[in-house]
């Protein structure tokens, strides 16, 4: 099975989802302190 | 809604498609009429992604949604993100690689043909039902509140889709979709600031937003490991996972959206896209509802939003007992929004016995809706969609600017048919390469496939007009589709991961594993009372325990699979 390991941008790849995923966190704290502020 | 409004509405909905079709004007080869071609870009593909799965529930039914029950539902969404990162990593690349039309040729490569047969049959007979919802969704809620006849308003939407979704295939899907959401997301803000605009002087925005916390519409997170909370951190993180990883992963309607356009690149970017705005869209609708449930506190709301039915009752002998709910209704509304002043002025001391008083005064408005929904199920005018999907659609018939109405009901519109085409298109086009070619004409020319896919895309819309037609809802339009795309996702996501993960299982043994889960997750949906998510989870675990032991028994000693 192929990951898209092989491929030669395999390494800029993993920068982009970790970039999508840093924001998806950064989303759920905003929405967390969204809660906390106006429950 | 007044000229100018039918004006914006007409010129926006035949604008987009009328340009898409001029794009695409020309004979396709069978590769672009399936695939688009390389000049559809990431942002194109991205904004088609967001547009398949919006669809017209997303901006009816969520504010209302938001307005009943808070804005909770946004953590349905955590699992996308990382749903969709698996899809760049996973799926995407073997797709490009293998230079498939559709998901299902992926299965028939890394297993045999009925495994291929039976994914697509999946797909085609959910997807089938869920294309009628799409268009009969808005429909009913446009017919009984502009006054327009039912089955003309379904083949208005449907029967435009089906032209040019027939003639330009998936290059004018993704075409259309991109201009089509640009509207949507214009109408969707230019709503957002008129609602803002339109709330209490009385209350500061900072206020207002205490004020609908403090009444529960502003939980978003919550990390409850109660198993009866419909809506938590925990069910949205790996039920969601599991919903999106097949969605994105698995169903044709999204798969032929991000491979058009044929470069790898273009399609994990458009994907990418969407993991990083499709939390704050939502958000956003929902936050919407929540505005519009405070605007609703100071300006009085009809005791029953959907009004038509309301009227119906009035007129067949419910008055007496409709006229005094309508009365202690208003009675409750005037002490209620006396009650949020005095939030708002209340001293530290003082706010606490004043919230308990606005929540009482809440739960009293509550019942008496409660109530008057009784009274019209006893009327016989019960309607067959949630009222909650009235609360949006009526906020903008009566509240936004002649002109802007217009737009926002093409919102919805340009919202049915972006989802509508997506869906016609795969279902034309895994009927004609999954069972036509290979099962019914398996040498034919290029040319007669693309007339073949487009035979059987006007077919689907056919169909999926007939669903709509005799669709009869049970459950908010929201919760219909999301129920019925749980209850086959899992075992179709169940095939996809075996193919990708189990190296040592064929086809047969996924093949009746599958049949299996499928078989358990239809038991218990009929017998248990499970929140729907964890059906996308049960059916993959399902396949993915069942393959390997009926490798191991019924089928040990068969060939080991060929090598994806």
């Amino acid at each position: 099975m192929n990951t898209g390991d092989s491929d030669p941008d395999a390494r800029w790849w993993r920068k982009a989802y970790g970039l999508a995923l840093s924001v998806f966190a950064v989303e759920v704290v905003l929405l967390y302190l969204v809660t906390v502020r106006f429950s | 809604m007044n000229r100018l409004d039918y004006f914006v509405l007409i010129a926006t909905i035949l604008a987009i498609p009328l340009y898409g079709i001029w794009q695409t004007r020309g004979s396709a080869s069978l590769g672009q009429y399936l695939k688009g071609d390389a000049s559809i870009r990431w942002a194109t593909i991205g904004l088609s992604v967001l547009a398949t799965q919006a669809g017209p529930i997303t901006f009816l039914s969520m504010p209302g949604q938001a307005y009943e029950s808070g804005i909770g539902f946004i953590q349905n969404y955590f699992g996308q993100p990382l749903a969709l990162i698996v899809v760049c990593a996973v799926f995407v690349p073997i797709y490009q690689r293998l230079k498939v039309y559709t998901a299902y040729q992926y299965l028939g490569k890394r297993f045999d043909r009925k495994t291929q047969l039976l994914g697509a049959f999946l797909f085609l007979v959910q997807r089938g039902i869920a294309a009628g919802i799409t268009i009969y969704a808005p429909a009913i809620v446009l017919s009984a509140l502009l006054g327009w006849r039912l089955n003309l308003t379904i083949w208005l939407a449907g029967g435009l889709v089906i032209i040019y979704t027939v003639m330009g295939g998936t290059k004018i899907v993704s075409i259309t979709q991109r201009y089509q959401m640009i509207v949507i997301l214009v109408g969707m803000a230019i709503a957002f600031a008129v609602a803002v605009y339109r709330l209490s002087p009385d209350l500061s925005f900072q206020s207002t937003l205490s004020v609908a916390g403090k009444m529960g519409k502003l939980e978003a997170v919550t990390f409850s490991v109660d198993p009866h909370k419909r809506y938590t951190f925990w069910s949205g993180l790996i039920g969601g996972f599991f919903l999106a990883l097949s969605y994105f992963g698995a169903d044709q309607s999204q798969v032929q959206r991000y491979l058009a356009g044929g470069s790898l690149k273009e399609s994990r970017l458009g994907l990418l896209f969407n993991a990083v705005v499709k939390v704050p869209m939502q958000f956003s609708i929902l936050l919407l509802g929540a505005i519009v449930f405070m605007f609703y506190q100071f300006e009085k709301p009809p005791v029953y939003f959907n009004q038509p039915a309301y009227e119906h009752a009035l007129e067949n002998g419910y008055a007496p007992q409709l006229t005094a709910l309508q009365t202690q209704f208003d009675q409750v509304f005037m002490q209620k929004r006396a009650a949020i002043r005095a939030v708002s002025t209340a001293s530290s001391n003082e706010r606490d016995a004043a919230m308990n008083k606005l929540r009482e005064l809440d739960a009293q408005a509550h019942a008496l809706r409660d109530r008057t929904k009784a009274v019209l199920v006893q009327a016989g005018v019960d309607p067959k969609s949630k009222e909650s999907d009235y609360v949006f659609i009526t906020f903008i018939l009566q509240q936004m600017p002649h002109g802007i109405v217009g737009l926002l009901i093409a919102v919805i519109l340009c919202a049915t048919m972006s989802a509508t085409a997506a869906t016609l298109n795969a279902l034309g086009s895994t009927t004609a390469i999954d069972f036509y070619r290979p099962l019914i004409r398996p040498n034919a020319s290029d040319h007669h496939y693309v007339l073949a896919a487009q035979a059987l895309t006007a077919a689907w819309g056919l169909v999926a007009i007939g669903v709509a037609s005799f669709a009869s809802l049970v459950e908010n339009l929201l919760e219909a589709g999301n129920i019925l795309g749980s209850v086959f996702y899992g075992s179709i996501l169940g095939l996809f991961l075996a193919a990708f993960f189990i190296r040592r299982v064929t086809g047969s043994a996924v093949f009746f594993a599958a049949l299996i889960a499928q078989t358990l997750v239809f038991v218990l949906f009929a017998t248990t009372n499970i929140g729907y998510l964890w059906y996308n989870f049960i059916g993959c675990a399902a396949v993915l325990i069942g393959a390997p032991i009926l490798q191991q028994t019924m089928f040990r000693g068969t060939e080991p699979p060929t090598e994806a």
